[in-house]
């Protein structure tokens, strides 16, 4: 149970960023894809059949207030943390850059996918309003993430600065 | 690659897929229900504590902002308030003014108070809206329903420059209505206004009324000047010294009249 625990924290965290921190975080209508992120973190840190199982749950997670798309966000999370898994292994990535790389195609290909999901006539203005810029602000997110995970920023490093 | 790798056995694979696959596509054909029932279970559970989370913070922001417009609308309902009381002590003065009449062969022309000039801590001449463009001439007396104010000193195109009884320059020839004995009054600095020249075997008491007695041909016969406030008379001097109380309020005069002969 306790190794199920760190998840539900993560489905916690999906489903309070979509009820508080979506808008708070927003930059000009622009959101942070705090889900497609975890669900990309996760795939690169755990196992195949674990981001299978996360994704699913995410996409249930992040979908929960419109169930008529619920399903193939599940499936969709669950296919992209699959995919994101074995890219990662097939170019066992080391750096931040690469990760971020990893993460900026992920999360641009979750938009896409999303607002065709959702169902749009303005398809190439959201591309270019809302895809792009949403994949590369949570690529920034990201990339804070693994400089505090990989121990580039830390706590004294912070403190010497200031 | 830790140790949730190991949640799941790793021959289990296709199984876990399939499994995903299954129920994504039971939700993706939207089986009666069963959308609507995981939607209701993930709200409950997961999104409900950051529904209530979310209420509050938008219930303080909003109580927050009602806040600033209650006391914005607070201060400008009190400002309507001063406003309107305002209102209510000018109706309450402008009811008593209409049931005040000029003398016989004078007619009145109200004016209102723009400006007080002070000497020391008293006033001493008040400007008026009321100039040469309204035929105000000077030596004219302004009064009010409280009684004399004192008289026209200057006259501008659109205002005038009233001299008050409190000013020490000014004189008022004046008698005691009941007895008719002359006197003079004028304003002392330290005493306030008096009745001077007015001799000890004259008869006088506290409380009798001063009205101005027409001669020296400024003021008319009649404006009430004040009251005998006290009379003192030395043995060894040849006129009392008599303090008077101020029939009109001169620190609060707002709306007066200018007095005019209807000749004019």
């Amino acid at each position: 149970m306790i190794r199920v625990l760190p998840y539900l924290l993560y489905l916690l965290l999906i489903a309070m960023h979509e009820v508080i921190w979506r808008d708070l975080t927003a930059l000009y209508f622009v959101a942070l894809n705090l889900p497609a992120m975890i669900v990309v973190i996760v795939a690169i840190y755990k196992s195949e059949s674990t981001v299978a199982w996360f994704g699913f749950l995410a996409g249930l997670v992040l979908a929960a207030t419109r169930p008529e798309t619920m399903g193939w966000h599940a499936l969709f999370l669950a296919a992209l943390g699959v995919g994101v898994h074995h890219i990662r292994e097939k170019l066992n990535l080391e750096s931040i850059y690469s990760k971020l790389l990893l993460i900026v195609g992920a999360v641009l290909v979750h938009n896409i996918i999303s607002v065709l999901i959702n169902g749009t006539d303005r398809f190439f203005y959201l591309l270019w309003v809302y895809c792009l810029p949403s994949a590369a602000y949570t690529t920034v997110a990201a990339w804070v993430f693994f400089l505090f995970k990989e121990g580039k920023i830390t706590s004294q490093k912070l403190k010497s600065v200031f | 690659m830790s140790q949730i790798t190991s949640l799941f056995p790793k021959d289990w694979r296709n199984l876990h897929f399939t499994l995903i696959v299954f129920f994504s596509l039971l939700l993706v054909i939207g089986v009666p229900g069963i959308n609507q029932i995981a939607s209701r279970a993930i709200v409950n559970t997961l999104y409900y504590p950051f529904f209530r989370l979310k209420y509050l913070m938008v219930q303080v922001g909003t109580t927050s902002a009602e806040n600033s417009l209650l006391t914005q609308k607070l201060v400008e309902a009190n400002a309507k308030i001063s406003v309107l009381e305002e209102a209510s002590r000018e109706n309450e003065r402008l009811r008593s003014i209409l049931g005040f009449d000029p003398p016989a062969g004078y007619s009145l022309l109200p004016a209102k108070v723009i400006s007080v000039s002070y000497g020391g801590h008293r006033p001493v001449a008040a400007v008026i809206n009321k100039g040469a463009r309204d035929s105000v001439a000077i030596d004219e007396a302004v009064i009010n329903q409280q009684g004399l104010i004192g008289r026209i000193k200057e006259v501008m195109i659109e205002y005038s420059v009233v001299q008050l009884l409190t000013d020490p320059a000014n004189r008022v020839a004046a008698r005691i209505s009941e007895t008719r004995e002359m006197g003079i009054v004028k304003y002392q600095s330290g005493k306030g206004l008096m009745l001077d020249n007015f001799p000890v075997q004259g008869t006088i008491q506290e409380g009798d009324l001063i009205v101005s007695s027409g001669l020296g041909g400024v003021y008319v016969a009649g404006l009430l000047v004040g009251n005998v406030q006290s009379v003192v008379r030395q043995p060894d001097e040849p006129f009392c010294e008599i303090t008077l109380r101020p029939a009109a309020s001169f620190s609060s005069v707002e709306e007066v009249f200018v007095l005019r002969s209807v000749t004019q």
